[in-house]
């Protein structure tokens, strides 16, 4: 079996005097994530293995912990425009989360101007939720119309969290964000909906990459922010297989809970057996042994 | 002040004429032309503080325990900063007046109207809910009015209805706004129904029981594995509310909706229906309604009219007084009849009353007790 391949890069410098990441260094973190994962001299040529110029791509990023805890404007407007001015489309990137509110209190500015990178909520005026549900085993939802109509390609950039319910939030379960009801699927530890709601077409077929950003992490009391309980690490995850990347991510947050004396998420019976579930329906890897993780530092 | 605000004044004043122009029967929201409002931040009832700004919510067995900025299954109900709020208290998103039999409620005041409606959002998942644009939608998504309980309860009286019916998506999640306009409706001589899937905690329930003359209950299986496919909850909860509701002063219905093939098992029926009997007596009425497909589950027929009728039958052969068939219109097993002299004593069409033979609470053919709410 072919290990699956997930890049972690550290940046110890990325963070600045004011505490917030420094896009400069983010930049220099996605172009060295970019080139190991897939062996490309440059970084801009990675892109075109994963995107065609024509296509219009969605960057789902999450935006619920609100300022102190989302995926940061910094590391997701980083990606997005070097992504649109590389493949030389720029109007056709869309960053986009659920809510309007979400994504203000989060530090982004809705942006719908023509000529250049998106900035959208499903609550955005026109948009909203397809009007039938869309069912997949136990699954039954409404697609926000940003997946499931104007992009072609996805990329989950998540932050990646401890979470009270899953075990861990993470590229997956960010999708959690594209349908109307994620209320409904927390029980259980969220298993097996998290990779119920990723086999559905609309996300599966169009995912190319998860990146977790793993700047600053929530390694216990997630979702919600608990400054106590967060460990600057200073890491962005890559990868083309969503689970493997889950399941790093996963490591990351044992790692650290390890490193500060809590019990494992399994012996809080909360570890993510939905990564178990999506790699019985072929959807990734969830087994460390079968990941080549390749770390590397700037 | 826009077109909503003068429509939430004109529902909540009294000096001008409620909706001009509207029928007494009807969505009101066709002429209302409601937006979706802001939330509402009521504290929640029945809940407790937890550590790190964790709160457990206990108003149904669920119990979810939230962080803070998280929401419970019911998606209307959300810790913030460590304290528990419900995001719809007052913001109606269905407004009504229907006939008291469309509840269904075929035992308390027939031929009267009840006010009825609904906030969004449910505390299960049924993938046959026949309300899902509104029961399975968090109150941002839906369109809605605010209506404090005063406003409501004013526009009851100009419609001249006798009860509030809290119904078509799950009261129980929209708790702190039925409890309080049912005080409130009580103290203007009005009267409270809801309808219910019955997935509430005994605590809450008991309160709620103080202050409503009518519960109706949907039992959706009597079979664990059907509520944990279908409904996403558990079926002992819900038994153990029918008892509850039996045991006080607030009448009692229940309705069993028929999915052809999930449900319809006549031994299981028939099993219900003993325990039904057992538990809390053979006089509160049991509806079979006929399913239509739905939401999640569109590859299944109508229930045939034959499997509601052969239900009924089994209902009637263990003893249950009052058995009938709904959403059939024009069936004979709409009708009440005398479980002594076996006589029609209410005849129905579909939710009209056509014909009424009682005296007070009597049959009048041979004076037997008809077990019900009739005045």
């Amino acid at each position: 079996m072919k290990k699956s391949k997930v890049v972690i890069i550290t940046a110890g410098s990325v963070f600045k005097d004011n505490n917030r990441p420094e896009a400069g260094i983010i930049l220099a973190m996605y172009k060295k994530g970019f080139k190991t994962l897939t062996g490309a001299s440059q970084a801009e040529e990675a892109l075109t293995h994963w995107f065609r110029t024509d296509e219009t791509i969605g960057i789902k990023i999450n935006t619920i912990g609100r300022r102190a805890l989302s995926t940061r404007p910094e590391t997701s407007l980083t990606l997005g425009l070097w992504l649109g001015q590389t493949l030389k489309q720029e109007e056709n990137v869309i960053l986009w989360d659920r809510t309007s509110e979400e994504l203000q209190d989060a530090g982004y500015k809705l942006s719908t101007t023509g000529g250049s990178l998106k900035i959208l909520a499903t609550d955005s005026r026109n948009l909203g939720y397809l009007k039938e549900p869309t069912v997949n085993r136990n699954i039954g939802s409404l697609f926000s119309r940003i997946q499931a109509e104007l992009i072609s390609s996805s990329i989950s950039l998540a932050i990646l969290k401890d979470h009270g319910l899953a075990g861990v939030t993470a590229g997956m379960k960010n999708y959690f964000g594209a349908i109307h009801n994620p209320n409904k699927y927390h029980d259980y530890n969220c298993n097996p909906y998290v990779a119920e709601l990723f086999e559905i077409d609309y996300i599966r077929k169009k995912h190319r990459l998860t990146i977790l950003d793993a700047l600053r992490v929530q390694y216990h009391r997630g979702p919600s922010y608990h400054p106590q309980w967060l460990a600057d690490s200073r890491k962005l995850v890559f990868s083309t297989d969503p689970v493997a990347a889950d399941a790093v991510g996963w490591k990351i947050i044992e790692d650290l809970r390890a490193e500060k004396g809590l019990p494992s998420l399994k012996e809080e019976n909360r570890q993510p057996g939905y990564l178990f579930t999506a790699e019985k329906m072929n959807l990734g890897q969830a087994q460390l042994e079968n990941i080549e993780i390749i770390e590397e530092e700037i | 002040m826009d077109r909503r605000d003068f429509l939430k004044c004109s529902l909540a004043t009294s000096g001008c004429l409620l909706l001009p122009g509207v029928s007494l029967s009807g969505n009101l929201f066709r002429v209302i032309n409601p937006a979706s409002t802001g939330l509402s931040r009521v504290e929640a009832r029945y809940y407790q503080k937890l550590p790190d700004r964790e709160i457990r919510c206990n108003l149904c067995p669920r119990y979810c325990q939230l962080g803070d900025r998280e929401r419970g299954f019911c998606g209307v109900r959300e810790n913030q900063g460590g304290k528990y709020y419900t995001l719809v208290y007052g913001q109606v998103a269905s407004l009504n007046v229907d006939p008291i039999e469309k509840k269904p409620f075929f035992h308390f005041l027939p031929g009267s109207e009840a006010f009825s409606l609904a906030t969004a959002g449910c505390n299960l998942h049924c993938k046959f809910c026949q309300n899902w644009e509104i029961s399975q939608m968090r109150p941002e998504q839906v369109k809605s009015i605010n209506l404090p309980p005063e406003a409501l309860i004013a526009a009851c009286e100009r419609y001249r209805c006798p009860a509030i019916a809290y119904t078509y998506t799950e009261p129980v999640v929209f708790f702190e706004y039925m409890y309080d306009c049912s005080v409130l409706a009580r103290k203007k001589g009005l009267k409270n129904v809801v309808v219910t899937a019955g997935f509430i905690n005994p605590e809450p329930l008991a309160d709620l029981i103080e202050v409503v003359e009518a519960i109706k209950v949907d039992l959706k299986s009597f079979n664990q594995s059907f509520y944990t496919e279908y409904v996403r909850g558990e079926l002992q909860p819900v038994l153990e509310t029918i008892k509850q509701i039996a045991r006080s002063k607030t009448w009692l219905e229940i309705v069993y909706l028929v999915i052809p093939s999930l449900n319809d098992n006549p031994q299981e029926i028939r099993e219900m229906c003993r325990w039904l009997k057992n538990e809390i007596g053979p006089d509160y009425p049991l509806h079979f309604s006929r399913f239509h497909p739905m939401y999640l589950i569109k590859n299944l027929p109508p229930t045939p009219v034959s499997t509601l009728e052969a239900l009924r039958e089994v209902a009637l052969t263990e003893g249950l007084h009052y058995v009938y068939v709904g959403n059939v219109p024009g069936h004979p097993g709409e009708n009440t009849y005398c479980p002594n002299c076996g006589k029609l004593i209410i005849e129905r069409y579909g939710y009209a009353i056509r014909k009424k033979e009682l005296s007070r609470n009597k049959c009048r053919h041979c004076g037997q007790v008809i077990a019900g709410v009739w005045n």
